[in-house]
């Protein structure tokens, strides 16, 4: 009988809905948030073995580099579009709120949970940064933490653009650190090592992002259509600490 | 039993194997030992059926609550403990060398139907299931044995060295 009633709750627990039971993961996570995070960083500190020289990493210089290279190209667009119109800043409305990584909340490492939530403004959607890129998007919420679905998670989709192509994407997450964009003709020209941005979104992000760069290329079961692999360019499985992108706070 | 000795316990190896674990994976597929894993076999082999029920399904929930998804492993580790605890009135698990082959095989099933379960939730289960299944399967039952007499001296249970209780 006993068996009968733990299977009961087991299986309730199983097909309820996922923003319900996400609030036993989010309540654990806010609860042993210090000895979680400790172990974390115990854990990161064992494994990252290369000598802290540079407060900031060479990865992030380059993504910023990447980032920076867009928006100049960007800006150098409108203002030979509007000569001399008033413009605003891409990142004048926006709000970028720090949050710690509480933990890996799979094995996998395609979601993370952090410690900001509603309270600091967070909702479904928004953008979150790691090494100044794009690592996902926000998918679960509580009061006092989020749950970040990275883009290498299966379910993960994000509207992306090559480097040097004009043409906009959706890029899926593959599993194993990596992501796919598939449906893109093979009369584009794309490299090994091309920069991928995250594209625009209203309310979400206003200018494009680095997310990851182009790992490999080939045909796919479509002879016309590139299957190509892209790698994050953050190394997130080493995250203490990552950045939400708010727009219009 | 001791329940508040079990609710520490429990606690203290669900933090652990969210977040000091790590450190010991192996492998670019992050491997590590079970503890969750590990602890219900020691209940399934040092408990009676009822409190082994109790303890399964607990040890489930704390192993749900640092997965992706509520609810495969509530069920799975539910039906391996009470599989095992069955399994025991029968075969005495007393060597180490069957302890280990008892977590390789419960670590193994209870892998697979979390996996099965998890797909039937409609979530994503991750590229190279059963490698990892059967990587951390074989590392808990590698160390679990060894984690046994910490885990019997914390839980003040009386182990009879020479034939079966």
């Amino acid at each position: 009988m006993l068996f009968a009633w733990f299977m009961l709750a087991g299986f309730i627990f199983l097909f309820a809905p996922q923003n319900l039971t996400n609030k036993f993961q989010f309540a654990f996570a806010r609860i042993f948030q210090w000895p979680l995070s400790i172990g974390r960083n115990i854990s990161l500190s064992t494994r990252t073995r290369q000598p802290l020289t540079d407060a900031v990493s060479h990865r992030e210089y380059e993504n910023h580099i990447a980032n920076l290279t867009k928006w100049l190209e960007q800006e150098h667009k409108k203002v030979e579009k509007l000569s001399g119109l008033p413009d605003r800043s891409a990142l004048e409305d926006v709000k970028f709120i720090l949050a710690d990584v509480i933990r890996d909340s799979d094995t996998s490492h395609s979601e993370l949970i952090i410690n900001r939530g509603k309270k600091h403004g967070l909702r479904q959607g928004q953008f979150v940064l790691g090494d100044n890129s794009i690592i996902g998007k926000i998918s679960n919420v509580s009061f006092r933490s989020a749950q970040v679905k990275l883009v290498t998670n299966p379910t993960s989709k994000i509207a992306v653009r090559i480097a040097g192509l004009n043409v906009g994407r959706i890029m899926e997450g593959a599993g194993n650190n990596s992501a796919k964009i598939q449906m893109l003709s093979t009369k584009h020209k794309v490299r090994v090592g091309d920069a991928v941005y995250a594209d625009k979104k209203i309310g979400f992000l206003d200018d494009l992002i680095i997310i990851g760069k182009v790992a490999q290329y080939k045909r796919g079961d479509e002879p016309l259509l590139w299957d190509i692999t892209v790698k994050p360019v953050c190394d997130i499985e080493t995250l203490n600490i990552v950045v939400v992108v708010v727009m219009n706070p | 039993m001791r329940w508040f000795r079990f609710a520490v316990i429990i606690l203290t190896v669900t933090v652990l194997q969210a977040s000091l674990l790590d450190i010991i994976a192996v492998t670019g597929l992050n491997i590590k030992p079970d503890l969750l894993l590990i602890l219900l076999v020691f209940f399934a082999i040092y408990c009676n059926t009822s409190e082994v029920i109790i303890t399964s399904f607990t040890i489930g929930f704390a192993a749900d609550i640092i997965s992706p998804a509520m609810g495969p492993q509530i069920i799975s580790f539910g039906l391996s403990g009470t599989a095992l605890a069955y399994l025991h009135q029968v075969i005495a698990i007393k060597k180490m060398s069957y302890q280990s082959a008892a977590i390789f095989i419960t670590g193994f099933l209870a892998g697979v139907v979390v996996h099965f379960l998890t797909y039937l939730k409609g979530q994503p289960t991750g590229s190279n299931v059963y490698t990892v299944v059967f990587g951390t399967s074989l590392y808990s039952a590698l160390v679990g044995p060894f984690l046994f007499l910490p885990s019997v001296w914390w839980m003040r249970i009386k182990t009879h060295r020479f034939g079966r209780h």
